[in-house]
């Protein structure tokens, strides 16, 4: 079944993967880790499942594209998507979100659900971040849910790509899945690659010979935005890395750099001053989920941290594109989560 | 695209010589303490900052205030200097602009910067100082200009800066003048040059008699300019608020870029034409027409260049809707009520203190607090 609702969405976001375009070279090498790798496991949730929505829709830049999983066998994963429904959750109902714009998954999936009830298609703007829980809850189902919270409590387990492929080989094959794909780009990398590791490698021997080798650099996983900065470099690889960003730490003055936002957006510079906040209303505007972050900001520089909890500060899915856009370079989310945090 | 290939070769050669003022100012303290405000203010037009990120997120985009305040200095020079170029005369614009310029950034904000040991002037300051000559009559003294700039620097800085004005310093600063100076105020506003251009055009001005700005030639004898006259700028005014026109296209480029927030001059004109449609219907000819009301004065101008100065707005998007509306209200209260010709001052600066008190009272309806 399709769903298509032309104004499906939210208020707020923003266009990542068309502002700052990054491209992968498509061959995919295989890291293996020095000892024993890790397996992948799926724990069925203890909570009822009535819906299960898969994420076909990536919609930051640096994380693994779609294609990696799906290239010309989009079919043949939903096939794999059904058989997992026929054998852990009969009764749910299986929403796909996948991103309008990318036409040959789309067509694919859409081909598909042609005669497949089971299932519901919904064609979304690939805009940061739909494909956080809270949003994509609210876009595809109508569900309100906490940031945060596990979301299999309220019933609903959401899937991505290559966790249905590694459900399928690890619980209907018997096969034991030790590796997985992850993107890695950035510009303190030679080049920007997809790869195939095992669980278990250090981030240092997947970084081994990538890193450019001039200037300094900062290792994030799970993207700049949200994701965390990783300082020791023999961490191991885990499930939960979808991809690993390496900027270059730009801390010298740069000429012109009103030219240069391609190259120097992807850097960890601050690009302008700290300055007070000039309500220009940035913030609000891009908010996905309608907060006004500025309001804390303002109590927080009064001194009253605990007042910031009354403006909805809760809600906020620390997507950390109020602290992005803002130009007078206020660290919004910083304080939002020291508020949060009282 | 083409820009940044001409730059690039020069680059290299102007970021070391900078680097090198740079350590040669930071080592000499003497020479810091006259010229590093300058310096930082100039290298930060050019530069970007050394600061790294050091909490998520761990990328910022590439646009600071400092691009803001760069886009309405472009914008005002579209929207009233070069207009007033031609319609006054370049003596009178340049030497204003070179008064206000000189007076206000050089010596007021880098004397406050040295004795208040703050390490660069703001570019707040060049908006405020290109904005001064725009709202006196034309054939104001020089003196008066440049008093009206220093006033409006000091104004500003002893209110804390750029992100403390509790309101428009540019338009305190007038405030003050025309308390001072009434008579200045009222005076030296001169018909506007029309035709080709000639050599006796550059010095336009300079012998002109005084004549009746619009809207006081209403308020005496209830004469309505042509609207056309109004909007291309050929009737008389402040220096730069006779060309609407390029007034109104540039404030839209700024909307466009989001740097001005479309609903204060949307509500501030709106509301402006809903009172005056309003009074017109009942009180005839006696208030001045609705689209003459628009079009009149320093109504434009005040609605997207000066209402709209960042902070002395409202954070809330919707109380600056009421904030708007209340400025135009006001304009029409003084513009048909009062003994004064022009209102759009006063209802600016007085809704400017009015904006403290509509913001907390929309953040308290719309959370319930
Ligand atoms: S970090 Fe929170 S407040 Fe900021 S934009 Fe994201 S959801 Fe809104
Ligand atoms: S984006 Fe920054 S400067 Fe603009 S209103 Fe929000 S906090 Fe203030």
């Amino acid at each position: 079944m399709l769903k298509e609702k032309e104004n499906i969405g939210f208020k707020g976001g923003f266009n990542l993967l068309d502002t700052y375009p990054l491209r992968f070279c498509n061959i995919i090498e295989r890291i293996s880790s020095d000892g024993i790798p890790e397996v992948f496991e799926f724990r069925v949730p203890a909570q009822k499942i009535q819906h299960v929505i898969v994420n076909l829709c990536p919609t930051e830049p640096w994380a693994l594209p779609n294609w990696v999983i799906l290239e010309h066998k989009t079919a043949a994963f939903l096939n794999k998507l059904k058989e997992i429904k026929t054998r852990y959750f009969p009764e749910a109902s299986y929403s796909i979100a996948i991103n309008k714009k990318e036409d040959e998954p789309n067509a694919a999936v859409k081909n598909y659900a042609g005669d497949a009830e089971w299932m519901k298609v919904f064609a979304v703007d690939a805009k940061y971040p739909q494909d956080d829980p809270v949003i994509l809850l609210k876009v595809v189902l109508g569900i309100e849910t906490n940031f945060g919270q596990d979301t299999t409590t309220q019933g609903v387990l959401i899937l991505d790509a290559q966790t249905v492929t590694a459900i399928y080989e690890n619980c209907m094959l018997g096969n034991k899945v030790d590796s997985r794909f992850i993107a890695l780009s950035g510009t303190g990398l030679k080049e920007n690659e997809i790869i195939n590791v095992q669980l278990g490698t250090s981030l240092e021997k997947i970084l081994r010979n990538r890193i450019k080798e001039s200037g300094k650099y900062r290792v994030f996983v799970n993207g700049p935005l949200h994701g965390r900065e990783i300082t020791d470099l023999s961490q191991k690889m885990e499930w939960s890395i979808n991809n690993i960003v390496v900027l270059e730490e730009l801390d010298q003055k740069v000429m012109f750099p009103m030219f240069k936002s391609d190259e120097l957006v992807l850097t960890t510079n601050m690009l302008g001053e700290l300055r007070r906040c000039v309500y220009c209303n940035f913030c609000d505007d891009i908010c996905p989920v309608g907060l006004e972050p500025a309001l804390y900001y303002h109590s927080y520089k009064r001194g009253e941290k605990h007042k910031a909890s009354l403006y909805n500060l809760e809600k906020c899915i620390e997507c950390g594109l109020c602290s992005f856009i803002c130009p007078s370079k206020l660290e919004l989310l910083h304080i939002i989560k020291e508020c949060k945090a009282l | 695209m083409d820009m940044k290939n001409i730059l690039k070769p020069l680059e290299p050669i102007l970021s070391k010589s900078l680097d090198r003022v740079e350590s040669f100012i930071h080592t000499h303290p003497k020479v810091d303490f006259l010229f590093g405000a300058i310096f930082g203010a100039f290298d930060g037009l050019l530069r970007s900052t050394k600061e790294t990120t050091r909490t998520q997120p761990f990328i910022r985009n590439n646009y600071d205030v400092k691009r803001f305040m760069g886009a309405v200095l472009v914008a005002l020079v579209i929207g009233w200097v070069l207009p007033a170029l031609y319609f006054f005369g370049w003596q009178c614009v340049v030497s204003r602009l070179l008064v206000s310029f000189i007076i206000g950034v050089f010596v007021v904000d880098v004397l406050w910067a040295i004795i208040a040991r703050e390490d660069h002037i703001s570019e707040g300051g060049f908006v405020t100082c290109l904005l001064i000559p725009a709202i006196l009559p034309p054939q104001s003294p020089l003196w008066l200009v440049g008093l009206g700039a220093a006033l409006a620097i000091l104004f500003r800085n002893v209110l804390g800066g750029v992100g403390n004005n509790l309101v428009n310093p540019a338009l305190f600063s007038r405030l003050f003048l025309t308390i001072c100076f009434p008579s200045l105020l009222v005076t030296g506003y001169q018909m506007p040059f029309v035709g080709m251009p000639d050599l006796h055009s550059f010095r336009y001005g300079l012998d002109a008699v005084t004549h009746a700005t619009p809207l006081t030639a209403f308020k005496t004898n209830g004469e309505v300019v042509s609207y056309f006259s109004l909007l291309v700028g050929s009737s008389g005014g402040s220096l730069g608020e006779t060309c609407r026109l390029a007034l109104i296209l540039s404030g839209l480029w700024l909307i466009k870029i989001r740097v001005v927030n479309w609903r204060i001059p949307v509500s501030y004109l709106g509301s402006v034409l809903i009172f005056s449609v309003f009074l017109s219907l009942i009180m005839g000819k006696a208030v001045a027409p609705p689209l003459f009301q628009i079009l009149s004065g320093g109504l434009i101008l005040g609605a997207f260049y000066m209402a709209t100065d960042p902070i002395t707005t409202t954070y809330n998007q919707a109380a600056k809707l009421i904030y708007g509306a209340g400025c135009g209200f006001i304009t029409v209260l003084i513009r048909d009520f009062t003994g004064l010709p022009e209102g759009v001052m006063y209802s600016i600066l007085l809704m400017n203190l009015l904006a403290i008190p509509i913001q907390s009272l929309m953040v308290k309806i719309r959370y319930r607090t």
